[in-house]
Order: C-alpha cells, then structure tokens, then sequence
C-alpha cells in the first residue's frame, strides 16, 4: 500500500493550474520495467517479434500503426478499432477486474483518466518514456495525464478547445453579428428565432455532458477537487448555475432548441441550415463535413462568446490521451511506440490527416496544421486562430466517477430540457451535485464536504 | 454398419411438407374476404415499412439522407456499398463472415447437444430428470446483460475472452432449443420404435443417430433456424467478450460505426447500408426454409 | 437466454404443447447400457449449462454481496479492495426510488404491449387461416421479416421514423397543417418503444399462433361450417379455444420479456431527452455495471429481477409440465 500524508497531498494541490490533480504518485512496481532509462533497444531477432495490441476509435490509427510496423518489423502494433470513448472504457474496465484481456495500448479520453488510474488500469511510464517529452505539450496537457503527479499515466494525443460555428451565409442573410459575449449571443439567437421561426442559434444538448462541463469549464468551474487526502465535489458552484440558468433561460424563451445533438434530426438541421451555430470545438470540421457534406464553405468558426466582453477563456471538449495499460507485458515498447505516436512529425502529420485529430504536441500543431481544413477553406487563418484559442483553455479538475456525474447530467438535464424552465435548469445541477457526492462516499472515498 | 434390422427412418403420424394432413389449402374458391385480406396487407405494410426505408436509405449518399425527402430514392446504392467495402479493408465483409461462423457452427452445435438433451429427457425416466429440466429452463429467465459480466470474469480467468470462443461456446447452451426438443422427441419418436431396436439389439446411441434424429429432423431444423437467428441477432455477448474488431459480429461492427463517439461524425450510410446487406441472408433463409417455420412448429402439437 | 439478447420482447415463445401421444412408458428394459444413457444424452446440455450460465449466475450472486472499500484518494495499485457488503447492496437498490420506477414504467409498458401483440399475431395468424383471404404468403413473409432484425438495428430504423425532419410522417402531418409531432421527446415515448417492441415480435407470435392453428384437424369446423356458422364464428368459437393453451404460453414469455425490455430504449436513449439512464429495470442493471463501475450492486439487482421472474415464471414452469409432459412416465 502506498503511504499517504497530507503533506504529499498538500504538496499537488499547490500545482493549482494543473488540469487535473490528484494526490499520489505511483505505486513502485508501476511499470514493472526493469531497465530505468527512457531508451530501449528494439529487438532485432525476429523470432522475439513483440506483438502489442492498440484500442483506439480514432479513425485511421491502423494506417498510422502501418507506418510504424514497416520501420520497426519486429515491434508489431495491432490496432482494434473500438465504438466512441465510453463503451471501450468499459471494456477496459471489465478486462482489468477480470486480470486478462486487456490491450497493451488505450487511447483514452482526459476525463477518464482518474477512472482508469483509480482502477489500477494504466501503467506508470515514467521511467520507460524519455523525460524530454514532457516539453513536448502544453502544461494543461500534460498534467492531465500525470493527475499532478510524479507518474505519467499516458501521452497527451489531442485536444479540443471549443469554440463557436456559425453559418457565415446564413448570419449574412440575416444581418446577423458573430456574438462576442453570451448577452450578444442570447441577443442573436432570439433575432434570428424571429426572423426565421424554424432557426436557431444553437441547441441545449441533455446528452452531451462532455459539451456542458466544458462551458462550465470555460465560467471558471472545477468539479472535483483535492483536499488533503480527500476528494471534493464542486458541480453546484456559482459558476456552473451561472451557466446552467443561463441556458435554462433561453431554452426556457424558445429561441433555442432543446433536442439532442448527433441525431439524425440534428443531422439534419445542420444540412438544411436551420442549425445556424454550434458551440463545439475544434474537431468540428470532421463532423460537419462527415454530416452535411454539401455545406462545405458556408461555415465559419470564432471564438467561443465571453461572459465578460474583453476576456478570453473557454473550455475543453474531448480529447484525448494514450496510455499503456498494467496488462502489458511489454510497457517499455508500448511507451516507445506510444510516444512515437504522439510526438514523432510523420505520425502527427498521418493524426491530423487520417485522424482529424488536433495534435497535443505543440510542434505538431505548427508542423501539421499550415493549411486550414479543407470544409473551412473559406478560412485562411482557421488554425492560426485554432492555436491562440487553444492557450485559453482554463483549468479543470476531473475526479473519479466522472461517469456518475456525466449520466447524472444526462438524466437531470433531460428532465430539465423536457420541462423548459429556467428553475429546472438549476435544479439539475444541485442534483448532479448530490447524485456525484453521494456516489462518491458510497464508493468508500474520502470524501470532504 | 448395415444396420438391417434397424426400421426404416420414418416419421409417422407427422403431417406432410405442405400443410396439416387433409386441409384444404387456404386458398380456396370463393369470393375474397376484402375485409380480412385489408387487415392482412396493412399488417404487412406496417411490417414492411422501416425495411422499405431502409431500402430507399441505402441508396442516398450522406448529404441526401438528410436532405432529400425520407423516402425518395436515389441512385447512391453502389457507391455506399463500395465505402462500406473499403472501410479498414473490408471488414464488413469479415464481420459478415464471423456473424455466419457464430450463427452456423452455433447453431449446429446447439442443434445437436438440444436434440440430444431433449431426446434424453423425453425418452427416458432417471433420477434428477424433473429437476435437471426445470433448473435448464429456468435458464431462459436469466437476462443477458445480467450474464455478460459474470460470463467475462470467468473466461478471461482461462484467457478465453477475445477469442471465438468466447462467443461461440455459451451460444450452444439454449434452453429454449432443449425445451422445443424435448417437445419434437417426445412426439415424433415412438415408443414402440425405440423398444423394437433394443431388441434387435441396437445401442442407445445408435438408436438416436440412426432412429431418433431422422424422425426429428424436421423440427430440429426448427431449433436450428430459430437458435441461428438469435445468435445472428446477438449484440450483449459479442459486445462484452470481443476487444478485437476482426473477431466482431455484424451487430457488434455496426453499433461501432454509429457510436463514434462526439469527435467523430457517425456513419450513418454505412451503417444504413450495412443493415441492409445483414438483413438480405436472413431474408433468403426466410424465403428457402419457409416451410420449417411453418409447419415443424407443429410437430409437437399435431397429436390432438 | 444467452442468445436472446437483444431482442428481449420476441419472447421465446414455445409450440403449443397441447396433449401428446400417449406411448407407452419408455425404457422398460433396463440393461446397464440404458441406465447410463440418458445421463449420456443430457451431458453436454448440463455441463454447458453449468459452464456458461449455473456459474455465471452463481458468481452474480456472490458478487451481489461484496463491495469495494477505498482508501484515501482511490488511486493507484491497492488502494481498492473487495470486502463483504451484507445485504448492503440489496438494500440500497431497492430502495432506490429510480429502480420502484422503472419497475413500475415496465408494468405498465408491458400491460399496453403484451396484449396489443398478440391480439394482432392472434388477428393475423387468424386470417391466415381463414377462407377467401387473399394475399396470405406475401404477408405472412412480411409480417415475419422484422424477426430477422436485430433490436439494436430496428431501434436505429424506428428513430429515423420518428424524429421530427428526416421521418416521413411528420413529413405529411407537416403538409396537413397539423405540426410536427415529436414522438420521442414527449409522454409518448413509451408507447415508441413498445412500438419498435411490437413490430419486431408480432410475426414471431404471429407464425407460432399460426402453426398451432393448422395443427388442427379441419373436420372440427368443417361440421361448423356445413350447419352456416360463419368464419368468424368459427374463428371464435371453434379455433381461439384450441389455440389457448399456445397463446397462454406466448403471453407469458412475452411478459418476461417485456419485464428484461433493453435493447431498445438503450439505441433511442441518445436521441431524446426523455429516456433516463434508468428507464427499465436493466438499464439500470448496465448503468451500475457499466457506468457508475459498481458491478456488486449491479449483481444485486439482477438476483432481484432473476427472482422475480422466477416467481412469475413458476407458474409457466407447472402450466408446461401439466400440459405438454404428463405422458411421458
């Protein structure tokens, strides 16, 4: 068991811009190599050819996996393709607590990684990676993937600053102005309710929790805290009830919808233009063009509105990181492709072309990204922009029952949305609250309130 | 070998290929009923509908699914073939394959270990029978999703998960398939038949391969049908015990490409265009073995 | 029903075991060889059955009283570990008032289902075999088709259908003038489930019913019919009565089913803000699984809705043995 004292704790809490904190570092037997040192000699027999095998639902990972196959004929990296984020978690999961069956290689979303790290589901790498990497990212990143501490769980692969889409021909017709703050935003949304009463602005998603903690991100809220040896819960904070009533309010007003995003009325709505905005983030061209091919050049994307005009924050919606999972037996090479994969230029250029992805290394975002996506070519300084929002992302704290909370928003929000008051709106978050706590104590956690 | 004093394989009593002994076809002189052929054919509309539109979707590229009204047609339908075959190399196709691996071989293998099962239990009086059926039937009880987790931890504890195994084997336990034939032994094998080869000194496993099966046959093709239908339709254990996506199911592979998690948009053509081309084998099953889904049900209930 | 999964509401509906041939009492004889067989013949079925679902269910219920204690923060190597719970889990998923609920939603859902299903498999496989009907092979294949569609794709099907701007529906409502209905996200949503529900299940229903019926010997009714009884009332009086004991079988399947209701509302959850993570009783079963990670509380739900139906399956258990296996000792 694994010492713990206040002090250690007190000691990360004090790294306050991390992303995400936790109060440990790893366990000794970690990564269970045995060498110490970032660099490992590929095994040149063939007959010890390493086979590892790669989770992951981004697409295009096994032509990048190809790449790396054909320069290194005895490190074979399998890839399976998993459905979205939370079911290949929960696989993960199962085959942890069943002790056999999991990859050598996850891709996993930030927000999961507490999860994973509390369930003893990612390896320690931090003696199998070379220390440099750690300069390759952002700070916001790589704490992520570190939870504040000495370990490193995983490789920072993407992220994804949200920012505000908008039909450029649709806001022209109507002489409409990109809102800079929310007021001018809910100002718009209501213009262009009037002037085209099937329109709107955007819509209030119930099931997307990942899009709501990341405005919630952006108003400066932190849901999950460390207090010592304690965790805490913060989801009914003044800032998320800022956010929570203020869309309860439109929703409330009619002027912006209700109903959920990626279905295919959605679908819909954003090819027959009466889904003129989406909050989103910077992964959003996949999804336009892969949804509404035949709206290419007609969208535009800016910043995300301000609560105060003259700031500039926003939040974070997906993203992710790759790990290597405590089921490894071969953690070093696994860390050797899994760095390779996330900092290397050739295998950032296939991420950002195969992929979609929006690199976390910050070389990778210059060298790969000199062009605007080809759906937004009626933007020339998309990823130059892209780049000056990315250094906004505020800090945000996940603990470990993200999932608790995130299904906690999916059934209080749908409540809220179906009644379409503002007072809803608020309710939900104090029983996203109480539903978060409570499962936490539940669990065993040491808990402060 | 020869097996000359075995009785030829028949199965009395049991009504032939087209219909209940002696009835006059259904299709008979007369006026039409107007009312009850209406009834019938919305019956069948209704039924029809979603497949029709799936039929009129698959042929739409993506732009269209959600641009042009729901059911006008297009003329898409090899281009989203094509994509479909192209994704990872052809998957789809693979995972067509392993869903008829698990459906065939699953099948099969249940057929037999039911038939036998239903046969032992129909045809002889043991110790523990009465039980042995009820604790098997109440098997059908117990849902899947309550099973998947349990059914993981305990084979990954001999590292079967992720194989196809994992899927296969606890496929073949069908209670309902040993129930059913249970049903067809007990009224398509006589006694008498069963006593005259034992006294011509045939072995019981001889009896049951050589006697028994034929006599059941048409209702075990029933059981086969039915259990190959449930395992090509299979989504919970598949979805549980497979981390492989070469080893993937239809229904496994198709869910994947919807729920590509928000980053990504959901291919909602391929998948409209794979549930398509899952759904044509079983059609074609329907179509040739109509006549088992019709009349080998009755098997057990033709004594009235 | 390992097989079954995810189409829980076809039910597993048996043939009609209506009173079978009376031979005489079997294996009278007894050799060495026959003493043996039978446990030959029911070996595979019983050790399969033990391997993948005795086991399996008895570790549910093992799993059902243990819970996972934390220490400090929870994270890393150790700091989880497996204790006894009691009856902890029991407890407190019972008196959730999210599961009561969804217990109660899936009463009422298979009250409005079950009889709507096989009123209509019992109207259809009816007009299959009636005279002067027309049209029978091309419905009776129609009617059967959504059999070979698995929930999770119907579901997907059904949504298309309903969801405001790609559904054909509102579509002509729309042109009418009468709006745009939004199935999904109002009270109506249980009534779209057991739609998709019944849509699937009805030909399944539909074909046993049927088979049932032609097993009848038509000289019961041709007497009928020479006395100027009409067909309906042939129908009613002669046919509905023989086929009871196969519709008193289907019923009872079908309302275990629609009690293990998943697949279903689990494919339509994402498109509407009216279906909560613990719509139905299994879903609340994944949502402890899967989501909240706590498979001990998980495994005690199942051993309550298992026992359930067990409970309501003890009567089918008795109706079966009297009905369909009286003749064989």
């Amino acid at each position: 068991m694994r010492p713990h004292t206040s002090v250690k704790a007190a000691a990360v809490v004090a790294a306050a811009s991390a992303l995400l904190l936790a109060g440990c570092s790893s366990d000794d037997s970690g990564s269970g190599s045995g060498s110490g040192s970032g660099a490992y000699t590929t095994p040149t027999d063939p007959a010890q050819k390493i086979e590892l095998t790669y989770w992951t639902w981004a697409p295009g990972m096994d032509k990048v996996a190809a790449v790396w196959n054909k320069e290194h004929p005895t490190i074979h990296v399998e890839v399976n393709k998993q459905d979205g984020g939370d079911p290949a978690v929960t696989k993960l999961l199962t085959a942890i607590k069943a002790g056999s069956g999991a990859p050598d290689i996850m891709q996993a979303e930030y927000q999961k990684i507490p999860t994973l790290v509390a369930s003893d589901a990612l390896a320690d790498i931090s003696k199998d990676i070379d220390p440099a990497t750690k300069s390759a990212f952002g700070d916001g990143s790589w704490n992520a993937v570190t939870l504040g501490s000495d370990a490193v769980y995983a490789v920072p692969q993407d992220s994804g600053p949200m920012e505000f889409y908008y039909r450029a021909d649709v806001f022209e017709k109507y002489g409409l102005t990109v809102p800079t703050t929310w007021d001018d935003y809910a100002k718009v949304a209501e213009e262009l309710h009037q002037k085209d009463p099937k329109a709107y602005l955007g819509t209030f998603s119930s099931t997307d929790a990942g899009w709501f903690t990341g405005l919630a991100q952006q108003a400066g809220a932190s849901w999950w805290g460390v207090d010592g040896d304690a965790w805490s819960v913060d989801i009914d904070s003044e800032a998320t009830q800022k956010v929570a009533t203020y869309w309860g309010k439109l929703v409330e007003e009619g002027v912006i919808d209700n109903k959920p995003m990626y279905t295919p009325a959605w679908n819909k709505a954003l090819n027959d233009g009466t889904q003129v905005g989406w909050i989103s983030a910077i992964w959003a061209p996949g999804v336009l063009s892969g949804n509404a091919p035949d709206t290419k050049g007609q969208w535009k994307m800016a910043k995300l509105p301000q609560w105060t005009a003259g700031d500039d924050a926003t939040g974070n919606w997906g993203g992710s990181a790759t790990a290597v999972t405590t089921q490894s037996k071969n953690p070093q090479y696994a860390a050797e492709f899994v760095t390779w994969l996330n900092t290397s230029s050739e295998a950032a250029d296939l991420l950002v072309s195969e992929g979609g992805l929006y690199p976390a290394a910050l070389a990778s975002q210059k060298s790969a990204l000199t062009s605007p996506p080809d759906f937004f070519s009626n933007q020339p300084d998309f990823y130059s922009l892209a780049a000056e929002i990315s250094g906004t992302v505020k800090p945000f704290t996940y603990g470990p029952n993200v999932d608790v909370a995130y299904s906690a928003y999916n059934d209080e929000f749908g409540k809220a949305t179906k009644a379409k008051t503002q007072q809803a709106f608020g309710d939900a978050v104090t029983s996203m609250q109480k539903t978060t706590l409570d499962n936490l104590k539940s669990s065993g956690y040491n808990v402060k309130e | 070998m020869t097996a000359t004093t075995l009785p030829a394989p028949t199965a009395p009593g049991r009504p032939g290929p087209d219909g209940a002994a002696g009835r006059p076809a259904g299709r008979t002189a007369g006026r039409t009923a107007w009312g009850g052929t209406t009834v019938l054919l919305l019956g069948a509309a209704y039924c029809l509908l979603p497949v029709v539109w799936v039929v009129i979707a698959s042929t739409k590229s993506a732009g269209e699914l959600f641009s042009t009204f729901t059911l006008a047609p297009s003329t898409h339908l090899w281009d989203n073939i094509t994509a479909l075959s192209d994704y990872r190399g052809g998957l789809f196709w693979r995972w067509m394959l392993n869903t008829a691996l698990y459906a065939g071989v699953g099948g099969v293998l249940s057929v037999l270990v039911s038939a036998m099962a239903g046969y032992g239990l129909a045809k002889y009086s043991f110790r523990g029978k009465t039980a042995t059926f009820n604790v098997i039937l109440a098997g059908v009880l117990m849902p899947a999703v309550v099973l998947a987790i349990p059914q993981y931890l305990l084979l990954a504890k001999v590292g079967m998960t992720n194989t196809y195994w994992a899927v296969l084997l606890p496929s073949i336990i069908s209670p309902y398939g040993i129930y059913l034939s249970r049903i067809y032994a007990a009224a398509a094998v006589p006694d008498d038949v069963i006593e005259a080869a034992r006294t011509d000194g045939a072995g019981e496993g001889r009896i049951f391969f050589r006697l028994a099966v034929p006599m059941m046959m048409p209702g075990l093709v029933t059981v086969f049908l039915f259990q190959f239908v449930a395992i090509w339709n299979n989504f919970m254990l598949p979805y549980i015990m497979l981390g492989n996506d070469k080893l993937f199911p239809l229904t496994v592979g198709l869910s994947g490409l919807l729920n590509q998690g928000a980053t990504q948009p959901a291919m909602y053509t391929s998948v409209i265009t794979g549930a398509l081309l899952s759904i044509i084998p079983l059609v074609a099953l329907f179509l040739t073995l109509q006549r088992f889904w019709q009349v080998d049900l009755a098997a057990g209930a033709v004594k009235a | 029903m390992t097989t079954t999964t995810d189409r829980p509401t076809d039910g597993a509906s048996p043939t009609v075991p209506s009173p079978a041939p009376t031979g005489g009492a079997p294996a009278r004889r007894r050799s060495r060889g026959t003493a043996a067989a039978p446990y030959a013949f029911v070996a595979p079925a019983a050790v399969l059955f033990v391997l993948f679902l005795a086991l399996p269910i008895l570790y549910a219920v093992y799993l059902s009283f243990r819970k996972v204690k934390v220490s400090g923060l929870g994270l890393g190597k150790g700091s989880h570990t497996e204790v006894w719970a009691g009856f902890e889990n029991y407890r407190s998923s019972l008196s959730d008032p999210d599961f009561v609920a969804s217990v109660v939603r899936v009463l009422v859902y298979g009250v409005i289902l079950v009889p709507t299903m096989l009123g209509l498999a019992l109207l259809f496989a009816l007009l299959l075999d009636a005279h002067r009907v027309r049209s029978k092979p091309f419905s009776r294949v129609s009617i059967f088709l959504p059999y070979a569609v698995p929930a999770v794709i119907s579901s997907l099907l059904w949504g298309f259908l309903y969801l405001p701007g790609v559904s054909p529906f509102t579509y002509v409502t729309e042109k009418l003038g009468w709006g745009s209905p939004d199935i999904l996200n109002s009270g109506w949503v249980l009534f779209a489930i057991a739609n998709i529900a019944l849509w699937g299940g009805v030909g399944f229903n539909m074909i046993v019913i049927y088979t049932a019926l032609k097993a009848i010997p038509s000289d019961l009714y041709e007497a009928a019919r020479l006395d100027g009884a009409t067909e309906r009332q042939i129908a009613w009086r002669i046919k509905v009565p023989i086929v009871m004991p196969s519709l008193i079988l289907t019923f009872l399947f079908s309302m275990i089913a629609t009690l293990q209701v998943f697949a279903e509302p689990m494919t339509l959850k994402p498109l509407t803000n009216t279906i909560a993570s613990t719509w139905s009783p299994l879903m609340t079963v994944y949502r402890n699984a899967f989501i909240r990670n706590d498979i001990y509380s998980a495994a005690a739900l199942s051993v309550v809705i298992a026992l359930a139906t067990l409970v309501l399956s003890f009567g089918f258990l008795r109706l079966v043995q009297r009905r369909a296996f009286a003749q064989e000792k």
